[in-house]
């Protein structure tokens, strides 16, 4: 054995069980089968237990009606148990972007106040900062919510400015504005008014580019655009005739067979692997030709191929999901339809007070201001604290990495103090703020779900409510599941979309 | 959700100065010129009249938010008995009393353990005695705002400003004497235990009243004039002595042992501590002798005799490929043991045979490493079939419904079990998911990426709710282990990205340099790579453990008997203290506060001591 050279050792075959190709592959198969052996035997399980019980995992609860009152929302009676959820959605998502939007606001403020020349600013930034995020979130919200409780009764004369804004133990009342009849036609302007934004942004800029004076590009974009919003206000009802456009178009989707968008969905997959795999095979070609793919990449080969196939089983076995495609897009072209069909005096905008209504033995909201309940409040209040103070960490340390040099070099550039802000250390900070700052997002979504403990009918509340009256457990997990999912993979989207255009450029 | 925030701590790495720019010396750092008072208040409160404006504005802020407090913590309507009768109820729930020495001896061992550590890892640092004034008059001032603030009768401002006076007077004392920065310095322990000492003086001095609740007298609520109970400041004042006691021996004996062997004992002890205590102490199984000596116990040292043979065997250097055929049929049996009715123990030891024979070759060698290994394979087979069999004994402490503590201590216990267990489970993750094998990356990814993109309360309703259909028929779970579990994969998941991180900060010359004297690959990931990237990630880590520490709350809303949910619920549901959620949830906080608080300074002076947080 001593005596081999290099080149004999190498061409000697390894024995099979030291390969080391082959003993990867096969701990990764064998885990591959405990991983779906374990599942299996927990679904089989479940699935025992389940029937055992009488219960079954069918998700047509979500079209039988449900005896649930949501505390707020779009509809606070549903009917069914699928309404119940799409409330609670609504209610989920509002508490999110109002969230996220002013948490963002008092995150800079804190941020900034933390690296304030003032001692005392300093301080009172650190101190939020310190008390804020070392209590959990949920003994916060509970705190608020038992604060918010011991408010002054609701009364016909409830303050602090009776008929416009109203704070009580019902919650908080105050005007809205809320989007009319003639909302979708208007939209319609605001968007070409976007796409002539883009042109006039364009223009200047080239003028900027070749002139190399200041011509402020965005700044005219920005005012095209508000003055396509306003010119919107007078000439909306032009677009009506869209209704017909849409209806139309509704018409053509339904006299569709079915075979359609299967054979569309099982081209499409097809098809994306095909690319797919040959630009892959050459990107990891070399300039002579030469093809070299570790098993890694061979893995990667077959898992396209495989997912691709398996596309098109589900598409063709499944027809039940092209019916649904096609309903669906019906449907949505049909709704749009409905909307673009109103009444030419429409407006795009209304506005109303919020009043306070006796019925029964107790006043109550009516449901014509906006009313934020006191669940709401308190999450809203409990996640905005809370966020605020990671965020303000972030943009303090995002500020805190831009090198000094780079504020100094523009100082000596002879830029002003707002200027050296704006085109130096922002953007560089911007940089680094931004990923933190999206994690924080994402957080402070799922935080919503806490509402729970205070009563709020987020998706989470209802759905409790919900598998409490029907016995759907499992189905209703799989609901929050593939909501959370996705409302994390939109966020992240964004975030790293922003990301990607934020991105140092090297060479 | 209330998502683990890593950032809580890694964010102070930005904290310093942005050391990006400035080269790191080992010089002392450069002296900031001192400026006097005067000079200081100029320079940062009045130095342009936009700060002028910004100072009076947030002066009123802080004053009416101080105020506000004050005026809401000393309000007459406010019903502070709540907290200050239930006390015991909410660090301990419904433990019974006559049993409750065990909780003692509980706090007593982590006592010993802290004193030991602190000692044996250096802990403390010299302080000059001029910034111990400095902080003092700081506290001064503080006090006499409070009896300024406070809606207190005369007399009592009168007596709380003479207090802040004598405060002060001793403060300047303390500043003047000392003589500036290189003047004598104080230990930072000793600061820390003439604080406690006065904590616990004051529990025999001053009357903070004697409460107590008496579910079987009438009136329930005990509430005496006078100190606290002896019952509380007798145990309180020994578990001081204990921790100054173990302090000192931990110091005698620091100079005495071989350093590393000595740490390595002690963080085996803090491991093995939380389930002793727990299991042992706080559970007294009452160990039914008979079934341990024909059951158990044979089967312990058959394990025992057998896993002997096998490793000493398998981790001889000559051993060949039949040592790895070996251990991967011992596997397989572990899995078709499943197949078959037998006792768990018996499947649980098989599967950790197993590992144990697979990882094996790694730490072959010499017999020293072959004792080494087959005594590390007795002790953790010996900590886990007492332990199994613990758990499966009925305990001698009968409290009413639910788990058998409650309050803080479950709080604490979720959360150092769920550390626990996570840390091995994430660190296997961010392992497979930078792995070069596709099928474990992916896996790894998609539990990663699942988990982490779903809130935290839903796992804890699904385990909560669904375990038991998952379970085969005539097995039981708690519910806290139940939510246990499912706190475990939420927590590993971060966990995971956390190591992660360091992972990636390891360069390719050290795997590289592993590779080129022989290592395996096991013994690369285990030797090399991974204490470099724990080292690396321990800032996140932290940042962690406060994220799960602080996220036990959640545990209230699917009704187990923690602090939030007796200070919510249970208390307020007595009625003697109706309408006291407010009070209690501003003490629950005031508690989560002070551990997360404490633990967030820890994490930054680790930074600074191990210089991780630079760059």
């Amino acid at each position: 054995m001593t005596d081999l050279t290099t080149q004999e050792r190498v061409s000697q075959r390894v024995p099979l069980w030291r390969d080391v190709v082959v003993l990867k592959w096969v701990t990764q198969v064998f885990l591959l089968i405990v991983v779906f052996g374990a599942m299996w035997f927990l679904a089989n399980q479940a699935g025992d237990n389940l029937r055992a019980r009488n219960i079954n995992t069918e998700f047509d609860f979500l079209e039988r009606p449900v005896d649930i009152q949501l505390s707020e929302g779009i509809d606070t009676l549903p009917n069914t148990g699928g309404r119940a959820l799409w409330a609670a959605m609504v209610n989920t998502l509002r508490l999110s972007i109002a969230g996220i939007f002013f948490a963002t606001l008092l995150g800079v403020v804190v941020g900034l106040a933390r690296l304030s020349d003032n001692w005392l600013v300093r301080r009172l930034g650190s101190i939020w900062v310190e008390t804020l995020r070392n209590i959990p979130l949920l003994v916060q919200m509970i705190f608020y919510f038992s604060v918010l409780t011991t408010l002054p009764r609701v009364g016909l004369g409830t303050g602090p400015i009776n008929g416009w804004l109203h704070i009580s133990n019902k919650g908080i009342s105050m005007p809205r504005i809320f989007i009319a009849d003639g909302f979708y036609q208007w939209l319609v302007v605001v968007l070409l008014g976007l796409v002539a934004a883009g042109l006039v942004r364009r223009y200047r800029q080239k003028i900027q580019d070749e002139s190399g004076k200041n011509t402020s590009p965005i700044l005219w974009a920005i005012g095209t655009v508000a003055a396509f919003a306003l010119l919107g206000l007078f000439i909306h009802p032009a677009f009506s005739w869209l209704g017909g456009v849409f209806g139309g178009i509704a018409d053509l989707i339904d006299s569709l067979p079915n075979a359609v968008p299967q054979i569309g969905f099982a081209a499409l997959a097809v098809g994306s692997a095909g690319v797919w795999i040959q630009r892959f095979l050459s990107d990891h070609r070399s300039a002579r030709g030469h093809l070299s793919l570790t098993d890694d990449d061979w893995f990667r080969i077959a898992f396209a191929a495989i997912a691709s196939l398996a596309a098109v089983f589900v598409v063709v076995s499944w027809s039940g999901m092209s019916a649904w495609t096609l309903n669906s897009s019906r449907d949505l072209f049909e709704v749009l339809s409905d909307k673009f069909n109103v009444d030419g005096a429409a407006r795009p905008f209304d506005a109303m007070r919020p009043d306070i209504i006796q019925k029964g033995k107790f006043p109550n909201y009516g449901k014509s201001g906006l009313t934020m309940s006191l669940g709401f409040a308190s999450v809203f209040f409990a996640v905005v604290f809370y966020t605020s103070a990671f965020i303000g960490e972030n943009v303090r340390g995002g500020i805190l990495a831009v090198p000094k040099g780079q504020a100094e070099a523009a100082k000596a550039v002879g830029l002003g103090r707002g200027q050296i802000l704006r085109h130096v250390v922002l953007p560089q900070a911007f940089r680094v703020i931004l990923p933190p700052t999206g994690n924080q997002y994402l957080n402070l979504t799922k935080n919503t779900s806490l509402a729970i403990a205070v009563g709020m009918s987020d998706i989470v509340q209802v759905g409790t409510t919900v598998f409490n009256q029907t016995g759907m457990t499992l189905p209703v997990v799989a609901i929050w599941m593939l909501f959370y999912l996705s409302c994390s993979l939109t966020i992240s989207v964004i975030v790293n979309w922003f990301n990607v255009r934020m991105k140092l450029v090297e060479r | 959700m209330t998502e683990l925030d890593s950032s809580n701590v890694s964010s102070t790495a930005a904290k310093g100065q942005p050391s990006a720019a400035t080269p790191v010396s080992k010089t002392a750092p450069p002296v900031t010129p001192k400026l006097s008072t005067w000079e200081w208040v100029r320079e940062n409160l009045f130095s342009s009249p936009f700060n002028c404006g910004l100072t009076v504005v947030t002066t009123v802020i802080l004053l009416t938010i101080f105020r506000g407090l004050l005026a809401f913590i000393f309000n007459p309507v406010r019903q502070w008995n709540g907290v200050a009768t239930n006390l015991r109820l909410m660090m301990t729930r419904a433990y019974p009393e006559e049993q409750y020495v065990r909780v003692w001896v509980c706090v007593a061992v982590i006592l010993i353990l802290t004193g030991l550590s602190m000692a044996i890892w250096h802990a403390g640092s010299a302080l000059p005695v001029s910034e111990v004034g400095r902080k003092l008059l700081t506290t001064g001032t503080i006090l006499v705002l409070f009896a300024l603030l406070a809606p207190f009768s005369t007399t009592a401002t009168m007596l709380w400003l003479l207090v802040a006076l004598v405060v002060l007077g001793f403060a300047e004392l303390l500043r003047r004497s000392a003589g500036g920065l290189e003047g004598q310095t104080i230990s930072t322990l000793t600061l820390l235990v003439i604080t406690l000492s006065g904590l616990v003086a004051s529990l025999w001095v001053i009357p903070y009243g004697h409460h107590s609740y008496i579910p079987k007298r009438d009136p329930r609520v005990l509430a005496e004039p006078g100190t606290v109970a002896l019952s509380t400041k007798l145990p309180w004042t020994l578990m001081l002595v204990i921790a100054v006691v173990a302090y000192f021996t931990g110091r005698a004996l620091r100079d005495r042992l071989p350093t590393n062997a000595t740490r390595f004992t002690l963080i085996a002890l803090w491991l093995l501590a939380p389930p002793a205590l727990l299991y042992l102490v706080l559970r007294d199984p009452a160990f039914d002798m008979g079934h341990v000596a024909t059951t158990d116990l044979p089967i312990f040292a058959a394990y025992a005799l057998g896993g002997t043979a096998l490793l000493s065997w398998l981790t001889r250097p000559s051993t060949g490929e039949l040592g790895r055929i070996v251990s991967a049929v011992v596997l397989l049996a572990g899995f078709c043991s499943f197949l078959t009715p037998m006792r768990m123990i018996v499947r649980i030891d098989m599967l950790a045979l197993a590992i144990f024979a697979l990882a094996a070759p790694t730490f072959s060698g010499g017999p020293r490493a072959q004792k080494r290994y087959v005594a590390g394979w007795i002790g953790l087979l010996g900590v886990m079939s007492w332990l199994i069999t613990a758990i499966n004994t009925p305990s001698t402490v009968s409290v009413p419904g639910g788990f058998f503590i409650g309050g803080m201590s479950i709080t604490l216990m979720v959360a150092v079990f769920t550390l626990v267990i996570s840390f091995p489970l994430g660190i296997a993750l961010a392992l497979a998911r930078t792995s070069s094998m596709p099928i474990f990356r992916l896996l790894a990814t998609w539990f990663i990426e699942f988990v982490r993109g779903i809130p935290l309360i839903t796992i804890l309703i699904f385990f909560s709710i669904m375990v038991p259909l998952f379970l085969p028929r005539g097995m039981h779970l708690g519910e806290v282990a139940a939510v246990i579990i499912g706190y475990v994969l939420f927590s590993s998941a971060y966990l995971a990205e956390n190591v992660r991180g360091g992972l990636q900060s390891i360069t390719r010359g050290q795997q590289e340099a592993a590779d080129a004297v022989g290592m395996t690959t096991a013994q690369k990931t285990l030797f090399i790579v991974l204490p470099q990237a724990l080292r690396v990630s321990i800032p996140p880590l932290v940042g962690h453990c406060i994220g799960v520490f602080k996220e036990t709350s959640l545990l209230a809303i699917i009704g187990v008997f923690d602090i939030l949910y007796i200070g919510r619920i249970v208390i307020p549901g007595q009625t003697e203290f109706m309408g006291s959620t407010k009070e209690n949830v501003l003490f629950v906080s005031l508690i989560y506060w002070i551990f997360a608080y404490q633990m967030s300074k820890a994490s930054q002076r680790l930074e600074q001591r191990t210089g991780l947080g630079e760059r």
